[in-house]
């Protein structure tokens, strides 16, 4: 279960503090699938980022699995997110020097998970099942978008984090291709009991989640 | 450790455009320092080689009795010995009398070892087994003397003279050398002809020791004091000219600030370039630190790019610099421009470069000192900001 509670953050601005997220709280439990869904400059990314611990709320906790993540110290959130969590951005953000096997294999690695056999045993499954195989070799600036956000998924779950956040992934890819993508990667992370919390403004895309938070210029408006 | 050093290399490796760039920086600067430091060494070697090869050698010896053989005085690195014996007395010619110091010397031994006789104007060096003598151009004029004259020679002004026929005249443009002294061959003063000189009395001489390169003169000294009596003085080089010893020392120093100063400069350029370098790549350390790599691991990671980079680097540029340093001490290069009225480049403007440990190691540590920091205030940058703080400015 992932609970978050009264969670406010703010941000200087030329123009004054802007309030990026104001008093929003709500609970995730685990193994379902999550939407933040609003428009742009609605405080998506800024909740998606403060869940998974890369911002710190001005107010507010989220508490991750029994664990409050904004009291831990660096070292502690860096390990915590390196165990429990996988994220995907928009743009992918795979490592540009690492073929498309390393970056797969990289929080393996970093989490000292499987012997040098069965870590390639991994990394060839999830390639399989995102139908990438033939892409092990490939450097990132080889991909379309579509295959460097499948690619993106493959490695964001190859530590069988217990959350995924998502931040707009089907942004930078056509209707068609962000839909399978999302199915593909639905499909894959009930397999491996993730929760996902994933950010978008595809209405579509909202029907595949269990769960809906509305987000209007910062402001929780609307929970299902 | 071993997983950070190998993505610290496939990053190197895949960043190829940018890591050729800095490596052809750091492989420069490297090699030209290694350059510039192996010429400092030349110039002092050269003023050494002029200063010593001219006439004194490395190491004097005075008031060596004759009982005392060259072949006493070759130890082991000593190139070779030059003995000469010396008698005052005067030189006359027509209405003309100057007081000088006959300097009796080997001349087919002072033209293998030493260089005087190359300073010659007019004329030739005096040969082996002829009653020839050889004077400076001051000597010369004061006495109205030229090539193929006969001018005498007296121990006392109204004692027997002794004939000799003007060889040649000199030039060194040292006062030491150009005034009140000539030179003859050595058994025109040991027999014969000096009679009132050799015969009467044993004679001692003076031994002009050159040495070969890069051999301690502090040894060869010891050597000397071991096996020769007390009564014989010998003296360095370093004690014999005192300002040659001074000089150098500045020169160094002089030197030392200089390639303080470039390397300053330099590393300034190899630190920004280092700084660049990471700050581009800032995007991929905001996704490592988003996938839970630690700040200690973060700097582990960027330090260990800017080791590998420099030591490839290091490598390049010292190979480099010892190829270009062994070009120049091969053909070396004239300065004789710039050096032909300077009396410590008497003999030959021409500067051999010469390689040492220091010249070599000091330019790659060096980088490597000053690289280093590059890499860590990118560090502690990466690991102050929150990863959304970094993806965000890095765009």
């Amino acid at each position: 279960m992932i609970e978050i509670k009264g969670l406010s953050k703010t941000f200087p601005s030329g123009r004054g503090v802007v309030n990026a997220l104001c008093d929003i709280s709500f609970s995730i439990p685990r193994g379902t699938t999550l939407a933040i869904a609003g428009k742009s400059g609605s405080g998506k990314t800024t909740l998606l980022n403060c869940i998974g611990g890369l911002e710190c709320p001005d107010s507010g906790s989220i508490n991750s699995f029994g664990i409050n993540i904004h009291t831990l110290k660096k070292k502690q959130l860096s390990l915590f997110q390196r165990q429990n969590m996988g994220f995907v951005f928009q743009f992918g953000n795979l490592l540009s020097f690492l073929t498309v096997e390393e970056n797969i294999a990289f929080p393996l690695i970093l989490n000292k998970m499987y012997c040098n056999k069965e870590r390639k045993e991994r990394v060839a499954d999830l390639l399989e099942k995102i139908g990438l195989p033939e892409l092990s070799s490939a450097l990132p600036s080889e991909l379309s978008g579509g295959e460097m956000q499948r690619i993106a998924f493959a490695r964001a779950i190859a530590h069988h984090p217990k959350i995924l956040i998502a931040d707009e992934p089907t942004a930078n890819l056509d209707t068609k291709t962000g839909h399978k993508l999302i199915e593909l990667v639905f499909s894959l992370a009930k397999q491996e009991k993730c929760t996902i919390i994933l950010s978008t403004h595809d209405q579509e895309l909202i029907r595949f989640t269990d769960k809906i938070v509305n987000l209007l210029d910062g402001r929780q408006i609307k929970n299902e | 450790m071993l997983f950070w050093i190998k993505t610290a290399a496939l990053f190197l490796v895949r960043s190829s455009r940018t890591s050729i760039i800095l490596t052809l920086m750091v492989i420069s600067a490297v090699s030209c320092l290694i350059f510039l430091s192996s010429l400092a060494m030349g110039v002092n070697d050269a003023m050494i080689r002029n200063s010593v090869g001219l006439f004194s050698g490395h190491i004097s010896g005075y008031n060596i009795p004759d009982n005392i053989q060259k072949t006493d005085l070759a130890v082991k690195g000593v190139a070779n010995v030059l003995q000469r014996v010396e008698v005052i007395g005067f030189l006359h010619f027509k209405d003309q009398i100057e007081k000088i110091v006959l300097v009796g010397v080997e001349p087919d031994q002072e033209r293998k070892t030493s260089a005087f006789w190359k300073k010659t104007i007019k004329g030739r060096f005096i040969k082996k087994g002829s009653i020839e003598i050889f004077i400076s151009e001051p000597v010369a004029k004061r006495l109205g003397a030229k090539c193929n004259d006969l001018i005498s020679f007296s121990l006392e002004p109204g004692f027997k003279e002794s004939q000799f026929l003007v060889a040649g005249i000199y030039k060194t443009g040292i006062s030491q050398l150009d005034t009140g002294i000539a030179f003859c061959d050595i058994e025109t003063i040991k027999h014969g002809t000096m009679e009132n000189y050799a015969g009467k009395h044993k004679y001692f001489w003076n031994g002009a020791v050159f040495l070969n390169d890069g051999v301690d003169l502090d040894m060869v000294l010891q050597k000397f004091q071991n096996k020769i009596p007390d009564h014989v003085h010998f003296q360095t080089w370093k004690q014999l000219m005192p300002d040659l010893e001074q000089l150098i020392s500045l020169n160094y120093f002089s030197m030392s600030i200089v390639i303080v100063i470039v390397f300053i400069i330099v590393s300034l350029g190899i630190t920004s370039a280092f700084s660049i370098f990471i700050l581009k790549s800032i995007r991929e350390y905001g996704i490592m630190k988003v996938m839970g790599v630690t700040s200690i691991q973060t700097v582990s990671l960027l330090c260990w790019e800017v080791f590998l980079i420099n030591i490839a680097a290091s490598i390049f540029g010292v190979i480099f610099g010892i190829i270009i340093v062994s070009v120049f001490q091969k053909t070396g290069i004239d300065l004789t421009a710039w050096t032909s009225h300077n009396q410590y480049f008497i003999v030959s403007g021409v500067i051999f470069p010469r390689l040492t440990a220091y010249s070599l190691l000091l330019p790659p540590l060096s980088a490597l000192v000053f690289s280093l920091p590059a890499a860590i205030w990118p560090a502690i940058m990466i690991s102050r900001k929150n990863a959304a703080e970094i993806l965000r400015g890095a765009g």
